[in-house]
């Protein structure tokens, strides 16, 4: 249950550490909740620094502290149903960055996520994650 | 359908039942029951918790059928022979009746009579020729006769 105010770990490698939400993109829902594969407008509270010889050279791109980038969210603390009735939780909070295409920013996820995201079509990050759950 | 067993206490864990729990080292715990995981999440230990199944195997309660079942090993012994005596002399030899050994050792008993008395019979023999040349003994001076002695 990903709201407002929300933080959550970012598992990419896209320099970001922290993210903060800001807001959850669902279809005509203003005060959303979010869950795992819902895509949420954050912002960059911590991110790693980023030095000057990797800025210009490097493929993927790098945020900085304060940017306000798309996400989507790959594990919550709050218990997901599956369809055989099991319910999934996680330890933590965990949200992977998106380009406004629905592109991953990074390109390399450490860290198990939610097998849910298949469902909601995020099949590119599943196949990047080391472990899927 | 696969059924899980619950990481604390080992019940099975029936489709629809119970959660799943990845932990921060995405280590996963199934939990079958609310009681479960709350007392894995207080971080209970277990092998204390009497009715577990942890607990129950430490403390061997309700097993004693299948500890029965205990196979033991018998090494099996082969005929062999060594060097010296084949198998077939070994056997030969086991096979004696007691009948044919007495006769045999009687053989060899007279045998050794007669080679014994042989050899003393030749013992005797020139025992007495050696002794003969030696017989009085008395010194080659006094045969010569007592003359030079002065």
């Amino acid at each position: 249950m990903i709201g407002l105010k929300s933080t959550l770990n970012v598992i990419d490698n896209s320099g970001a550490l922290l993210v903060e939400c800001v807001n959850i993109l669902k279809n005509k829902v203003n005060n959303g909740v979010g869950s795992v594969g819902d895509e949420i407008v954050c912002v960059v509270k911590r991110a790693r620094p980023i030095s000057a010889a990797t800025q210009a050279s490097v493929n993927a791109v790098k945020v900085r502290k304060g940017d306000v980038r798309r996400a989507v969210i790959v594990r919550t603390r709050k218990e997901v149903r599956r369809p055989d009735g099991t319910y999934v939780r996680f330890d933590d909070n965990a949200a992977v960055l998106l380009n406004n295409k629905r592109e991953m920013l990074g390109t390399r996820i450490g860290g198990i996520v939610n097998a849910d995201l298949r469902l909601k079509g995020w099949s590119k990050i599943i196949s990047l994650a080391p472990r899927v759950v | 359908m696969k059924l899980e067993i619950d990481s604390f206490s080992g019940f099975r864990i029936y489709p629809s039942k119970g959660k799943l729990f990845v932990r921060g080292d995405s280590k996963v715990f199934r939990f079958a029951n609310s009681k479960n995981a709350s007392l894995f999440l207080q971080r209970k230990n277990p092998r204390k918790i009497a009715w577990t199944q942890v607990y129950r195997r430490m403390h061997k309660k309700g097993i004693t059928e299948e500890v029965a079942k205990k196979r033991s090993r018998r090494t099996v012994k082969h005929a062999r022979g060594i060097v010296g005596a084949d198998i077939a002399t070994i056997t030969a030899k086991r096979n004696q009746t007691a009948a044919v050994r007495q006769q045999a050792r009687l053989a060899a008993i007279t045998k050794a009579k007669t080679e014994k008395k042989e050899k003393e019979s030749k013992k005797a023999k020139p025992a007495a020729r050696a002794s003969a040349p030696s017989g009085p003994k008395v010194s080659k001076q006094q045969m010569k006769g007592g003359k030079g002695g002065r």
